[in-house]
């Protein structure tokens, strides 16, 4: 049973809150701490979900173990999902492809949808943002979120993006992470170390991408400077 | 060269499409994602222009970076989507001339035809504004977009108008400004929290913030764990 769930977003994309409204016997799977409010028909459960292998593969990716089920009862009933970061939300649906996920970008997904850590091998590693993607795939439901707002960005050609900002890409997609364009052996190396673009994305063939519009790193630099400086003695 | 300002007022982008042969400066780091068509250049100054390391040096002290990235386009239609670091506003001031002294870091691209240089406002603006010690100050003509913490309003200042110090993000050159105290009395005025402000007067264009980073900080700094 993998009918589409009905559900709104809200507040986008600033706060963004995602709503499902859950017919008699119907789930969602969502992050731990997701839910924000739910009807008394919803049961939750906490739990592992989809095996050793797709568990321990979510845990590289930088999400949690545990996956929280929330099934409505003789009842439908509905579900509010939030961040804990202020940002934007989206939905996707799977048809059987899949969907590569950024660390922390799941948010949850419906019935006929398996979320796993997805190794990317070497070009992972050079993105500064983990070696492993979150790998959606099957057909259902899907919602992600992001720091800042999200775009969408149709691929028809190539697209380049700082990796720090990707969110989410499709499958059909090639990518490998480069410093930027412009930049050859013993060329303009100036713009590497000194222009601050450091790693790019760089995305090619027919697809969507999607960014976010801020990343916290910079946020966190800001407010570093703000900590009391611990005593010495 | 085309522009789009995207979800406004807090996670706020700026959509740039520019033909062949077009190009613009961008503050480090500000890039998110562009096409392929782009020539990328970093550079202590203004695109095949004069200043060099000097003018670098004094931007740095506005708090701006030494250096500065031009994204030249080789094709047409050529879009790059750039954004700040901190959440907030972006906006555009179209320049005609004149010359706009902006807040350090609120500088976020401009047209290569504007210069880039640095403005020292003076000992006593400079210990009691709130602001860094210089002032990015741009000059010529063509687009500029500012950022900001929070969201950003223009005033078409007439006569006399007051703001909080840390609130200023940009000012025409037609106006000045003096620091001094917010009410009648000075103790009165730290009293009540507000202490100092900038008088604007003259007749121009003034962008404020309606946030300030530096209270931001201070009240999360005590909050976190000691460094």
């Amino acid at each position: 049973m993998s009918s589409t769930l009905e559900h709104t977003i809200e507040y986008r994309p600033d706060f963004a809150m995602v709503k499902v409204q859950l017919q008699p016997g119907q789930q969602i799977f969502a992050e731990p701490s997701a839910m924000a409010a739910m009807d008394t028909s919803i049961a939750l459960k906490a739990g592992l979900k989809g095996g050793l292998k797709a568990t321990l593969g979510r845990a590289f990716g930088g999400e949690s173990l545990i996956i929280n089920t929330f099934t409505a009862g003789q009842a439908p009933g509905e579900v509010l999902f939030a961040a804990g970061q202020p940002g934007d939300a989206r939905h996707y649906e799977l048809t059987g492809g899949s969907l590569y996920l950024q660390r922390g970008a799941f948010m949850a997904h419906g019935e006929g949808v398996e979320v796993t850590g997805s190794w990317q091998g070497a070009k992972g590693f050079f993105s500064g943002e983990g070696l492993v993607l979150l790998k959606a795939s099957g057909a259902g439901d899907l919602f992600f979120n992001s720091y800042g707002a999200i775009i969408e960005l149709k691929v028809s050609d190539e697209v380049i993006v700082d990796t720090g900002y990707i969110v989410a890409f499709e499958d059909t997609l090639q990518y490998n992470v480069t410093i930027l364009p412009g930049l050859r052996a013993g060329g303009k190396l100036k713009t590497l170390f000194f222009g601050g673009e450091g790693l790019v994305c760089r995305f090619a063939g027919q697809g969507k991408v999607w960014i976010q519009t801020r990343y916290i790193h910079p946020f966190l630099a800001f407010v570093h400077p703000f900590r009391r400086v611990k005593s010495k003695n | 060269m085309k522009h789009q300002i995207l979800a406004r007022p807090a996670a706020t982008i700026v959509r740039l499409l520019l033909e062949q042969g077009e190009s613009v400066t961008c503050q480090v780091g500000a890039m998110i994602a562009m096409s392929t068509g782009f020539e990328v250049e970093t550079t202590t100054r203004k695109k095949g222009g004069g200043g060099g390391i000097v003018k670098g040096l004094k931007r740095m002290l506005a708090g701006e970076n030494l250096f500065i990235n031009h994204f030249s386009a080789t094709g047409d239609k050529q879009n790059i989507t750039i954004g700040p670091g901190m959440m907030g506003d972006v906006i555009h001031h179209r320049m005609t001339g004149g010359t706009l002294y902006i807040q350090g870091s609120s500088w976020l691209a401009s047209d290569t035809g504007i210069d880039i240089d640095a403005s020292w406002q003076g000992l006593g603006k400079a210990i009691f504004s709130g602001e860094s010690m210089f002032w990015v100050k741009c000059s010529g003509e063509g687009d500029l977009f500012l950022n900001s913490y929070g969201a950003i309003y223009a005033v078409e200042v007439k006569d006399q108008y007051t703001v909080d110090t840390g609130h200023i993000v940009a000012f025409e050159d037609s106006l000045q400004f003096q620091i001094g105290k917010a009410g009648k009395s000075l103790i009165g005025s730290f009293l009540g929290g507000e202490g100092l402000v900038c008088k604007f007067k003259g007749q121009g264009t003034l962008y404020c913030q309606s946030h300030n980073p530096p209270s931001l900080g201070k009240m999360l700094g005590p909050k976190l764990k000691p460094r």
